[in-house]
């Protein structure tokens, strides 16, 4: 992605869900006559939290930053702000060279299935970019979108998968996102 | 990026449901294997077909495995038979028959269609090869199906084929009478056959298709079924346009699974990508039932008023729902109603709720017609072809797809009820009522006019 200047910092902001947050956010790059390049929100479990991508015309900094994020903000020091200078990563030109796959994973909650699965994952070098996982009674879903590189076998990564799922008492699949984009969506692929 | 609600209702269709694949049928024009003689006729077949359709079962998995769904059956369908026998006689069909079966096995696939033969207008010597080796050919191969399209739109009726049909449908029961005449389930008898059908037994290549095309057929009674269920569970007030809109949702559903898996296939094969036939195929396994459907929309007999109202209402939004979801919507898409392959109208059947008659009426509003209707092995050949007439005069009149799918079962008498297995599942033994009745009307022969269309009341 590109940034409308130069000056780009990666925010990330960290709060108990309520009103008005994105506006005092918003407002403290006004201030600082920024710009905002891109952002995401998500709520969990009554928290909430955002990254964003801004970038400034003048010379502003983390501190500065986060300074006028908190000041924006009534009772501004219950907001967790960090920011970062934003750095185009290397990462998104191999996007173009791996397919999007969603691994689904069903069963009884323990601890340690989330660090199991993504240990893996990333032992493969598949970058997990989408991830939610929700205990409800005894159950424990997990669904991780992910991108895994051309070249490997999806057959072994499934075998490897569901054999890891059944040690640890989960139905495991792997599939390419394109079926839940055909049986949702207007378009049949991505 | 996907929603989490998004991907958790499409594994439960997938996976909570049993949605399938139904078939993969691989239509293979196989024209060019003419000959002058059988063995060299039978030696090209037999190469056409393995390096055509070598290749398409382990495509099917791989694809299957990829997406996370079972394509259940690898099919083939040829031009007809018939084609290939001009100039032979039935020793030559025969070994033509043989070597499809045999191709087939070869190729892992599970049937082969297309031993066939397009009489609506007149039967040619080579129409008549294929149909007079019928009784053999069925009961020497396991895999090969045949159909014969007796009536058109455009020809009217041929019931001089549909006489000889209702003699040839007997012959093939008693051919197969260890099987208790399971070689007529291989057997289907059309009006306004589809040229692009991927089910079996009706499947073959027509005219105007491409060399080599991938034909989709999906299933999904069972994953209709359980979107009026969880609809109905919901609560509140809803009407039947509800429900209709509800299976509309759940068509386009099943038939995008249809589209994304047949379009990758015909890829990886090479060949053009054809038609996903939106018919809701049941199975015997319970709950993938097209009757199920018809008792969640509130009739608790199939059978009774009301029935044809509600397959009425479910062909029409399972089309409107697909047609929105594929511009490539072809075969039969309707809703089937194979009595023995579907638990439910095979109970109804069983008790009676669900008459020969009644699945008559049905026909006129959905798709197919008589299908895997087991009856007495002592129905009279002209009494058989005469409800192959009538269900032709269905497809004819409505410018629609019929067909019948008859087994006179040997020596099996009305409540008998016979276990064919697999997918083919039990029949009970159909009451055919007033038999021996319509001989004088069948023994005319001739052909039944084309109908008249402009006067639509």
């Amino acid at each position: 992605m590109t940034t409308k200047f130069e000056n780009a910092f990666v925010l990330n902001v960290l709060s108990d869900d309520h009103p008005g947050i994105v506006s005092a956010v918003s407002e403290a790059v006004a201030r600082l006559e920024g710009n905002i390049d891109a952002c995401s929100q998500t709520v969990l479990g009554g928290y909430f939290t955002l990254i964003m991508v801004v970038s400034f015309a003048g010379g502003v900094n983390s501190d500065r930053l986060t300074a006028e994020v908190r000041k924006a903000h009534p009772g501004g020091s219950d907001l967790e702000v960090i920011a970062r200078p934003f750095l185009p990563t290397s990462f998104q030109a191999k996007e173009h060279r791996a397919d999007r796959f969603v691994i689904t994973v069903f069963g009884k909650d323990r601890p340690g299935v989330v660090l199991r699965f993504s240990r893996y994952l990333a032992g493969k070098d598949i970058n997990i970019v989408d991830l939610f996982g929700d205990r409800s009674g005894d159950d424990f879903v997990l669904i991780s979108q992910c991108q895994i590189p051309a070249g490997w076998d999806i057959s072994m990564l499934q075998a490897d998968l569901e054999e890891m799922g059944k040690e640890l008492g989960f139905t495991v699949r792997l599939q390419h996102e394109n079926i839940f984009v055909a049986t949702n969506q207007l378009r049949l692929t991505h | 990026m996907l929603s989490t609600d998004e991907i958790l209702s499409t594994i439960q269709m997938l996976h909570s449901e049993h949605l399938d694949v139904r078939t993969v049928t691989l239509a293979l024009n196989v024209d060019e294997c003419a000959a002058p003689s059988a063995d060299l006729l039978c030696r090209k077949l037999h190469q056409k077909i393995v390096s055509g359709a070598g290749k398409l079962v382990g495509v099917c998995n791989r694809i299957g495995r990829k997406y996370g769904i079972p394509i259940t059956n690898k099919r083939l369908a040829i031009t007809p038979a018939a084609n290939l026998l001009a100039g032979h006689g039935q020793t030559a069909a025969i070994m033509l028959a043989e070597t499809l079966d045999a191709a087939a096995q070869e190729c892992s696939v599970d049937l082969v269609g297309g031993f066939s033969a397009l009489v609506q207008k007149g039967i040619s010597p080579a129409d008549a090869v294929v149909m007079d080796s019928l009784p053999e050919v069925l009961s020497r191969t396991k895999r090969v199906c045949a159909s014969v399209n007796v009536a058109s739109v455009r020809a009217g009726i041929n019931l001089d084929a549909v006489g000889r049909m209702g003699r040839i449908i007997l012959g093939v029961a008693e051919a197969t009478a260890s099987q208790k005449g399971f070689g007529c389930a291989k057997l289907v008898v059309f009006a306004n056959i589809p040229e692009d059908n991927p089910f079996m037994a009706g499947a073959m290549v027509g005219s105007g298709e491409p060399e080599a095309a991938v034909n989709i057929g999906v299933s999904g009674p069972g994953v209709v079924a359980s979107a009026l269920k969880r609809k109905l569970q919901l609560g509140g007030k809803l009407t039947i346009g509800d429900l209709a809109e509800e299976i509309k949702i759940t068509s386009f559903r099943v038939t995008r699974v249809g589209e994304l898996i047949g379009r990758e296939v015909a890829a990886e094969l090479g060949v053009a990508f054809g038609i996903v036939d939106l018919s809701l195929a049941p199975t015997p396994q319970v709950g993938d039932s097209v009757g199920e459907i018809l008792r969640t929309l509130g009739i608790a007999k199939v059978g009774a008023p009301g029935s044809t109202a509600a397959i009425a209402l479910l062909t029409d939004a399972v089309k409107k729902g697909g047609a929105f979801a594929s511009s490539s919507v072809g075969g039969l898409s309707g809703a089937f109603m194979p009595v023995s392959e579907d638990a439910v109208l095979s109970e109804a059947a069983a008790t009676g709720s669900l008459v020969i008659e009644k699945l008559e009426a049905m026909t006129s509003v959905c798709s197919v017609g008589l299908d895997m209707v087991a009856i007495p092995g002592d129905t009279p050949p002209e009494t058989i072809a005469a409800i192959i007439a009538d269900v032709m005069a269905i497809g004819v009149q409505n410018q629609k797809t019929t067909a019948v799918r008859l087994i006179p079962v040997p020596g099996g008498k009305v409540g008998d009820k016979v276990e064919f297995g697999g997918l083919f599942g039990t029949a009970p033994v159909m009451e055919v009522r007033n038999a021996g009745a319509s001989k004088t009307f069948i023994d005319f022969g001739g052909r039944i006019p084309a109908p008249i269309l402009s006067l639509r009341n």
